[in-house]
């Protein structure tokens, strides 16, 4: 197609062995999976936190809240007192029914009544009541009035008019009302009425001291830095432990998102010290108090869940490496295993049999590399077994071929010793030179009883010293034990000849050929010695080299070789068989051949 | 062959060790985990000049103090001779924090000739030195947090200006020669009233005692006619003074006075229409800054050499004014 040149496509992992790729491949995602856990778990944990900090910071408002609702309750319960009170209404009532020594005795009782009230609550700064008959009452027997102010003048004063019969709440201010007294409070006014409620007759006063409400805010424990502060309903701050700074500026409050708020609520709020948690609580009077949290005080174990969190993260994170490590390792070991094992067979070990552990893929494998294994071994052996099959049927053929030159030459003497009528010679070579044929050509099994080898080696050497009567002499010496056993056919025949070429022929006087057959350690041992000229070492080494380059055409053109013979007794009775040879220069040479004793 | 997959998995470990952690720090946000850690509290000692509970000034410069530490988290110990005259003690006091190491010592300092080489030794000795209301001259010029004399001074020209109608003519009551603030004071009306001719009619000592005060107004009272029309007095204690003469003399609202600073005898007059206006310094203010600057210089962040607080002008008109009673009286009881 048209995309045929496209690129290897890059591994995954870029990592060389198995294990490493599977090790690094689980660590990302142990990785990813702790990280993403950690962190879920993390938010989870510093929300749950969190709400629980909103949640304790709604609740103490909602306490302060009522504790100061308490404080306003009281004050309207003592201002419905003293408009019940009949003395204060006789007192204030604009009428003359009350003299001057009168009023004396109303003035001590309505201060006794007040000043009753002002033992049981300590919250109480002052209580006072003003006529518009210009009389006026307070909780004390002597009262001096601030000369420079004038109580119709004070804001509370006012707004009591204003309201009508309800109760005003100021906001915190100065009460400079007596003299030489200047208290912190917050006022109830109330304008008081007739019996019949249409005639106003003046107004009543109740001071609550504001270090009730100061101490009380400030004994608010909302963290070292939480702060709780009031505003009214206009957003003017009734209460705030850093009221100069905002006034001055260098503060800001969030009083508009206060205004905001929902009575119950809370909302967060960043900043440059850090997020806050505003808990917002409207009173019933047009107050909101309002609570302020610094988050990261009231979770102080913020950062501890943090710290475990990272820690117990990274404990896992260490253990599942480990175990990913272990695990790859688990996993890629029978791999490794196959992998070992296919080396040794490379390296041409042929009976290995891989273990097979569970029957995955790999076991598979391992299977399938068991019976190719096995099928290579099998093939191996077929193959050296036709090998030797064919280089037997090889050497066999060689064997059994004739010399031609021995042919021509003993066909030679047959023909001269015919000439010289000598009958019976020619018959006794004829028919020696005809068994030998016989017995070379014959079909019969590769593997002939001794008796037979011997028979053919003695017609051999009949032929040989009739060739080379004067100078050739033989001697059989085989123990008539080993004749039953079997042999290889025309095994002596090489050596024999071997002796008569190299050892004897060229020998001035007489040779003699001594062929011994015994049985020797359980095997069978002939021994073809002659006591010709002997051979050097190197002649030795080339007459066993001979028999390698058998098939050259230069060789001495002697059919067959040592090592040929040699190889032969190997192939078919096994390594332990064989040839030795001992040779001495004008000494003679010796060939021992050791064969199994076959029945 | 062993040592080399031992490498690998290592390197994979520590590659791995290394994302997460930076996994954790990118996700969760822990850029302040460093600085949680490695932010101890800081400790800073405050010396002001006086403990006396009395005294409303100093009491709001504490009470700036302790708001500034509770907002900033800052471990805070405020000591002061009971006296505001005691250099001894204050010297004492100063020893001790020196030999505590605090981050920084904030001191209100007692002008006495030992101090210069006290304050020198705190800087000496790697202690961060914010000086409030100082009058001791140091070189290099140490942080001080103030408040503004001669602003102050320029206000309450401009006050008598409007008082007068225009035509101010002021008699100067002021305490010592050599009083720093008082001077600085004197100086900023004579700034704000250097356009009017005869402006200032003159000024006069009165040792900081209230019996040489009145006696000087008695003094200059009782001509027929007098010169001026306006008295400003720098101290309390002057203006108690003159106030009292000018009762005496049934000119009240006809002499006009202007004082500095509040005390409950000045709110009265002020409330009797005697004292017509009042320079109120900011004390709270004057301690809540003194303690953020001394933060700022440990944390290393700038610092302006002198930060000024103002004063503010109180009459009878607005002195029930939220924010102004907060300033005239800065605590619940009186």
């Amino acid at each position: 197609m048209f995309f045929g040149h496209r690129r290897p496509l890059l591994p995954l992992f870029p990592l060389k062995s198995i294990q490493s790729s599977i090790s690094f491949a689980f660590s990302i995602l142990i990785l990813a999976t702790i990280a993403v856990t950690s962190f879920i778990s993390y938010r989870l944990s510093v929300d749950a936190v969190e709400q629980n900090a909103t949640g304790y910071v709604e609740e103490i408002i909602k306490q302060v809240n009522s504790n100061i609702q308490s404080y306003v309750d009281n004050m309207e319960n003592i201002s419905l007192l003293a408009m019940t009170n009949k003395d204060v209404k006789y007192y204030i009532a604009d009428n003359s029914f009350i003299s001057a020594e009168e009023r004396r005795v109303y003035e001590k009782r309505i201060s006794d009544l007040f000043q009753a009230i002002l033992y049981t609550r300590q919250d109480i700064a002052s209580i006072m009541v003003f006529g518009y008959n210009d009389r006026f009452v307070s909780d004390r027997r002597i009262t001096s009035l601030n000369p420079n102010v004038r109580p119709e003048d004070t804001p509370w004063f006012k707004s009591a008019k204003e309201a009508k019969g309800r109760s005003v709440i100021s906001a915190p201010h100065v009460q400079n009302i007596i003299k030489n007294e200047y208290r912190w409070v917050v006022s109830l006014s109330r304008e008081l009425r007739s019996t019949d409620g249409i005639m106003p007759e003046g107004v009543f006063l109740v001071d609550l001291n504001m270090s009730v409400i100061n101490d009380m805010a400030r004994q608010i424990n909302l963290g070292n830095k939480g702060y709780v502060f009031i505003v009214d309903d206009e957003g003017n701050l009734v209460y705030h432990p850093q009221q100069q700074l905002i006034y001055s500026g260098l503060r800001t409050e969030l009083i508009d998102e206060v205004n905001a708020a929902a009575s119950g609520t809370s909302f967060a709020a960043g900043g440059r010290d850090g997020k806050r948690i505003y808990s917002v609580q409207d009173t019933s009077f047009g107050w909101k108090i309002v609570g302020v949290a610094y988050t990261d005080e009231l979770m102080a174990n913020k950062s501890a869940i943090r710290k475990s969190i990272f820690y117990y993260a990274l404990f896992g994170l260490v253990v599942a490496l480990a175990l990913s490590v272990l695990l790859s390792h688990q996993l890629s070991r029978p791999i490794k295993n196959l992998q070992k094992d296919m080396k040794l067979v490379e390296k041409g070990n042929f009976d290995i049999k891989t273990p097979i552990g569970q029957m995955n893929e790999i076991g598979q494998l391992g299977r399938t590399f068991n019976m190719m294994v096995g099928q290579i071994k099998n093939l191996m052996e077929d193959a050296i077994l036709t090998q030797e099959q064919k280089r037997k049927s090889e050497l066999q053929l060689l064997q059994s071929q004739i010399n031609p030159h021995f042919l021509y030459n003993t066909l030679d003497s047959i023909i001269w010793m015919a000439e010289q009528k000598k009958h019976e010679e020619v018959v006794l070579m004829t028919s020696a030179l005809a068994k030998l044929f016989r017995a070379s050509i014959s079909k019969e099994k590769e593997i002939v009883p001794i008796r037979v080898e011997i028979e053919h080696i003695k017609n051999y050497l009949i032929i040989q010293q009739m060739r080379y009567n004067s100078q050739l002499d033989y001697k059989l010496d085989i123990s008539p034990s080993i004749l039953p056993y079997r042999s290889l056919k025309i095994l002596l025949q090489p050596f024999v000849e071997n002796a008569i070429y190299h050892g004897i022929r060229n020998k001035p006087e007489k040779g003699l050929i001594t062929i011994r057959g015994f049985e020797q350690d359980g095997n069978i041992v002939f021994e073809v010695e002659d006591d010709g000229l002997g051979m050097s070492e190197e002649r030795l080494a080339a007459l066993w080299s001979a028999g390698e380059s058998e098939s050259s055409p230069g060789g001495s053109g002697r059919g067959i070789g040592i090592s040929n013979v040699n190889e032969r007794i190997k192939l078919f009775f096994g390594e332990a068989y064989g040839i030795t040879i001992r040779s001495e220069l004008e000494v003679g040479t010796t060939v021992t051949i050791t064969i199994p004793k076959i029945e | 062959m062993r040592t080399r997959r031992l490498s690998i998995i290592l390197t994979v470990m520590t590659v791995v060790l290394i994302l997460y952690a930076v996994f954790y720090t990118r996700l969760a946000g822990v850029t302040s985990w460093v600085g949680v850690t490695g932010s101890e509290t800081k400790s800073i000692i405050v010396i002001l000049k006086s403990s006396n509970v009395r005294s409303d000034f100093w009491q709001a410069v504490k009470g700036g103090v302790d708001a500034a530490a509770k907002e900033l988290g800052v471990e805070t110990v405020v000591q002061s001779p009971l006296l505001e005259t005691d250099a001894d003690t204050q010297v004492t006091l100063l020893d001790e924090a020196i030999k505590r190491k605090p981050h920084a010592i904030v001191v209100a300092p007692i002008n006495d000739y030992r101090m210069a080489d006290k304050l020198e030794q705190v800087r000496k000795a790697g202690i961060k030195l914010v000086l409030i209301d100082n009058p001791i001259p140091l070189d290099p010029p140490p942080v001080s947090v103030a408040n503004d004399h001669l602003k102050a001074g320029r206000l309450a020209g401009a006050t008598a200006i409007s008082m007068t109608g225009g035509h101010p003519k002021v008699a100067i009551i002021s305490d010592n020669v050599d009083a720093n603030a008082s001077n600085a004071r004197k100086s900023g009306i004579e700034q704000a009233l250097l356009a009017y001719p005869n402006g200032v009619y003159g000024t006069y000592y009165c040792l900081d005692s209230k019996q040489r005060a009145y006696l000087i107004a008695k003094s200059l009272l009782s001509g027929s006619q007098p010169q001026f029309n306006t008295f400003v007095t720098l101290t309390e204690s002057a203006t108690l003074g003159v106030a009292q003469a000018i009762e005496e003399t049934g000119m009240a609202g006809e002499m006009k006075l202007i004082g500095f600073e509040s005390s409950i005898d000045e709110i009265q007059l002020l409330e009797s229409g005697v004292l017509g206006a009042t320079l109120v310094q900011r004390p709270f203010n004057l301690g809540y800054l003194a303690l953020k600057t001394a933060l700022r210089d440990i944390d290393g962040g700038d610092v302006e050499t002198t930060t000024l607080i103002d004063s503010t002008v109180v009459n009878r008109m607005n002195m029930y004014s939220a924010e102004n009673q907060k300033l005239l009286f800065p605590f619940s009881e009186k």
